[in-house]
């Protein structure tokens, strides 16, 4: 039996145990595809729809994201919410909690080692497993399976190389992917930060982003989305996956992050639910060499 | 729709010089909403102002752009106006016409363009501002004063005089500062002791005032009328009830050690009061001298004390208090020479000494009992050297400003120095002598008569030998090198600020100038005020000055704390920031990141979309609110904004620059 194969037989058997005691009233995972290298999210509340659930190379959604609007629907003391959570959820949770999206004593969290989910067109690796530097969950109730050994991810190669070019061809870069940008704000509805009630694209009345889909505007949108979470990344990579027209946002994401961490040591997101936000604090010895 | 009326000043020539104001006025009048448009010579002025309050009748006009001065100058002025009118005083907006745009340019094609531009974002603000009104907060009628100086003192006095409780925290085991350190004080030549400590003792008998020495404030948070202060008073190892400052145990004390007061001139006790007139007049143990405390093995002192009043196991007391008006006067400090003269001997030679240790030498109570003596070999000096600008107006070793108050000290020091040594010689290096004050000049010119050379120059080096000290400089005026063989250099040093200015500056929200002086909020309108309101300042905290200086500015102090508490009640700041609620996600961003403490996440239970939902929503509170703005940058979801700034009014401002 594969890793897989064995990590899908027991999220099945705890499945079923918890939904059946009760202790849980909601479990979300992943179920069957149409086609065998295909999945999509399961969210179950009976014990016999356990056997439903599907843990394979192909569990490309992350799931984190799901628990804000589960736990508003779910009444507090009918049991608890239990997710799958590799490192990638696990962090996107972490960051939920520390914004007070969620509480931690209302979810049961089942953690997943993982070694990177596939593309289903070419085989690979999926590029947002790549330079995964979270392999096993950074917080669970319990965990299926064995840990993994974590790799040498190269954040920041990309954003490396990215600096190396002039100001002109980065313009280039980053103008021919806003280009592509149809503005569905798939990114936003996947990114476990982005939990505003509504969106700055939508608050016509300010006016802040303008409703033409131009460069311009399309630029706009991704640059302060990409501020808005810059402090708060966990790096999951969703959004680059859920986006449909293949936008490099991950190398805008982790441009941010990486400027953070040179800045103010910043570090990586959502490995707890209490570190600071860089960009939320003042401390006296806060570079201000602008002042 | 709106109904703005925009009025262009010239302020004299001031405006008009540089920007043309007829043409402002001619664009003004085609601008959205704007319903009247006029120039005025001097818009502050009571013609101005009654000019625009017969347009808004005649206009019918609902708010009003004015073009002047910055708004830090006059907006107050003019909300005062509106609120004599039907208008309220918030419908009001000032474009920066003179020092944004008229005193920083010289074209006037360019300033008039720059000039328009700034009416129109300006007009685009107004049409969206909202009335806005204030709120009542109590005050807290007790004041807190921090240092124990002659202008500490004095402020808590006048306070405590004009019948407010006051809290006086000293860090020392004393009150008087440096002060009580001086011998006589230019140019009367009074005692400086006798000066001092019956303002002391007055301070320590104040029913009014509490005096806690050997204090530090902790913790300051709150605003205006409210402030909540945590003090740490650290261990005296003495009950103060019992103590009734015998001194035998001082006497009976076996542990030497240099006495601070004396600035390592003479020795004092482990349990010690710093001098005989100290107030509180009780002694206190130094902790990290004293055997019993250091080794376990000693004990002198609780066998001799006839009260039993020794307490080795006495810890330090925290408390927290509520005032209403806190006033800084924590003084200052002399500069480090020795660190940054190396030239002067950095500190090696006995006999190159600070002002401050003259004082101590030339003082009747001090470690000499007054005897001008060298402190290497107890020998009368039969020529010294006096060096003025150690530190000061030198950019390169120390600072840039004059320290002013040394001219003055210098030329006393002289005057002392050979009144005690009539057969002495006295050099003083200057660079200027500056002596603006009521008989200053007249004191620097009997120093003259008295016999001291005054020469004109930097000493550059000092250095020993054959038992002299020899300075060389340069006399300026006769252009000629100059050698000075000494027995004892004088070395009049600058003032720095106190070493907790910066931390207690940032603590209070007070800003810091480049040397780190606490800043007044306007350098000559508000000059004991800080930007914190209800925070003032008095002494040398702000500044190097001089005794009657730091005097008047204590009592100036006082009064404003007296008129603020004139008031049982203030009123809040209207341009606040407020959250909202649909907006809202709760994620806490503003609380972390508010100076003030003000915003606090709250649960509420509402309807949404027909069903009941509780969730955590911020909430600011209004009194504890300075409208800095910090929390609505930091929202991401838009919910937090700034009530006259807001995210709209912004966004309209940055259009109207752009596509008007």
């Amino acid at each position: 039996m594969s890793d897989s194969q064995s990590i899908q037989a027991s999220l099945r058997s705890r499945a079923a145990e918890l939904l059946a005691s009760d202790q849980v009233a909601e479990l979300i995972g992943w179920g069957a595809g149409r086609f065998p290298d295909q999945t999509t999210p399961l969210f179950i509340t009976q014990a016999d729809q356990a056997e439903g659930l599907v843990y394979s190379e192909y569990c490309q959604n992350t799931l984190g994201k799901y628990a804000i609007t589960e736990l508003s629907e779910l009444v507090a003391d009918q049991g608890k919410l239990a997710i799958c959570v590799r490192g990638c959820e696990s962090r996107g949770i972490n960051r939920m909690l520390k914004d007070n999206q969620i509480e931690r004593d209302r979810l049961y969290l089942l953690g997943i080692p993982c070694s990177g989910m596939k593309n289903r067109q070419s085989g690979e690796l999926l590029s947002k497993c790549m330079n995964c530097s979270h392999k096993n969950p950074v917080i669970y109730d319990e965990l299926l399976g064995e840990t993994v050994a974590e790799g040498e991810p190269d954040r920041f190669g990309a954003v490396c190389a990215l600096e190396e070019c002039d100001r002109a061809s980065r313009e280039q870069y980053f103008d021919a992917a806003f280009d592509r940008c149809i503005r569905c704000y798939a990114c936003r509805e996947v990114c476990p930060v982005c939990t505003c009630r509504e969106c700055f694209v939508d608050q016509h009345e300010v006016g802040w982003q303008g409703k033409q889909g131009n460069t311009t505007e399309n630029r706009f949108y991704s640059l302060t989305r990409a501020f808005h979470i810059s402090d708060r990344c966990v790096e999951c990579g969703e959004c680059e996956r859920a986006c449909p027209m293949g936008l490099p946002l991950m190398v805008l994401n982790r441009k941010l992050v990486k400027d953070l961490d040179d800045l103010f040591q910043a570090g990586e997101a959502g490995l707890d639910a209490v570190a600071v936000n860089s960009l939320g604090t003042y401390d006296v010895a806060d570079v201000e060499e602008f002042m | 729709m709106s109904r703005i009326g925009v009025i262009v000043c010239h302020c004299g020539s001031n405006i008009a010089a540089t920007v043309d104001v007829e043409q402002v006025v001619q664009v003004a009048k085609t601008l959205p909403h704007v319903a009247y448009a006029a120039d005025n010579k001097y818009t502050c002025s009571d013609q101005g102002q009654q000019a625009i309050k017969e347009a808004i009748v005649e206009h019918r006009l609902d708010r009003i752009v004015i073009g002047s001065c910055s708004p830090r100058m006059h907006e107050l002025t003019f909300r005062k106006m509106l609120s004599q009118t039907d208008i309220n005083p918030y419908m009001l907006e000032i474009a920066n016409l003179r020092e944004q745009c008229s005193w920083v340019h010289k074209n006037k094609a360019e300033g008039t363009a720059k000039a328009i531009d700034l009416i129109k974002m300006a007009v685009a603000k107004c049409d969206r501002d909202q009335p806005l009104f204030t709120m009542s907060i109590p005050v807290n009628k007790r004041a807190l004063v921090i240092g124990g100086g002659i202008a500490g003192m004095q402020a808590a006095l006048d306070i405590a005089d004009a019948g407010y409780p006051v809290t006086l925290v000293e860090k020392e085991p004393s009150l008087g500062g440096k002060m009580v350190m001086l011998d006589k004080t230019f140019p009367t030549m009074d005692c400086s002791a006798c000066i001092c400590t019956p303002k002391m003792a007055d301070v320590g008998s104040h029913p009014n005032i509490t005096v806690k020495s050997l204090a530090e404030v902790e913790q300051i948070s709150g605003y205006v009328g409210n402030f909540e202060v945590t003090i740490r008073e650290r261990a005296k190892y003495i009950d103060y009830s019992l103590c009734t400052g015998c001194g035998l145990c001082e006497t009976k004390c076996p542990t030497k050690t240099p006495s601070s007061f004396e600035q390592g001139l003479g020795l004092r006790k482990a349990i010690y009061k710093p001098f005989a007139q100290a107030v509180p007049g009780k002694p206190t143990i130094d902790a990290e001298h004293c055997r019993k405390l250091t080794t376990g093995k000693c004990g002198v002192c609780e066998k001799v004390c006839p009260l039993g009043a020794i307490r080795y196991d006495d810890t330090d007391k925290v408390t927290a208090e509520t005032y209403g008006a806190i006033v800084v006067a924590i003084g200052y400090q002399l500069i480090d020479w020795g660190s940054i003269y190396g030239e002067y001997g950095g500190g090696r030679y006995a006999d190159v000494i600070s002002g401050l240790q003259f004082e101590r030498l030339v003082n009747a109570s001090g470690p000499t009992e007054g005897h001008v003596v060298r402190p290497s070999d107890g020998q009368e000096p039969k020529s010294v050297v006096i060096v003025k600008c150690v530190g000061s107006r030198d950019p390169e070793h120390g600072r840039s400003y004059c320290s002013r108050a040394c001219c003055m000290y210098g030329a006393k020091h002289a005057h002392q120095y050979l009144d005690k040594v009539p057969d002495g010689r006295c050099y003083v290096f200057y660079m200027d002598v500056r002596t603006p004050g009521k008989g200053y000049d007249e004191f620097y010119m009997n120093t003259q008569h008295d016999g001291a050379l005054y020469l004109r120059g930097r000493v550059s080096k000092i250095y020993q030998q054959n038992g002299k000290l020899i300075c060389q400089g340069e006399d300026t005026l006769s252009g000629q090198q100059v050698t000075v063989e000494a027995d004892m250099v004088v070395l009049e040093t600058a003032m720095v600020p106190a070493n907790d200015a910066d931390r207690l500056g940032s603590m209070l929200g007070i800003t810091r100038d480049k040397d780190l002086w606490l800043s007044e909020a306007h350098p000559k309108l508000r000059p004991v005020e800080t930007n914190s309101a209800g925070i003032y300042l008095a002494g040398t905290c702000q500044g190097p000055k001089d005794i009657p200086d730091s005097v008047a500015q204590a009592s100036a102090a006082a009064m404003k704390v007296a008129v603020l508490f004139a008031h049982d009640e203030l009123e809040s700041n209207a341009m606040i920031a407020s959250s909202d609620v649909a907006l809202c996600n709760g994620c806490g961003a503003c609380v972390s990141i508010c100076p003030y403490s003000a915003i606090t996440l709250e649960e509420i239970t509402l309807r949404e979309n027909s069903k009941k939902v509780t969730r955590r929503i911020s909430k600011v509170n209004p009194g504890l609110c300075q409208g800095c703005g910090a929390c609505t940058v930091a929202c991401r979801p838009g919910a937090m904004d700034l009530r006259g700034f807001s995210d709209e009014q912004i966004m309209r401002e940055v259009d109207a620059l752009c596509q008007w």
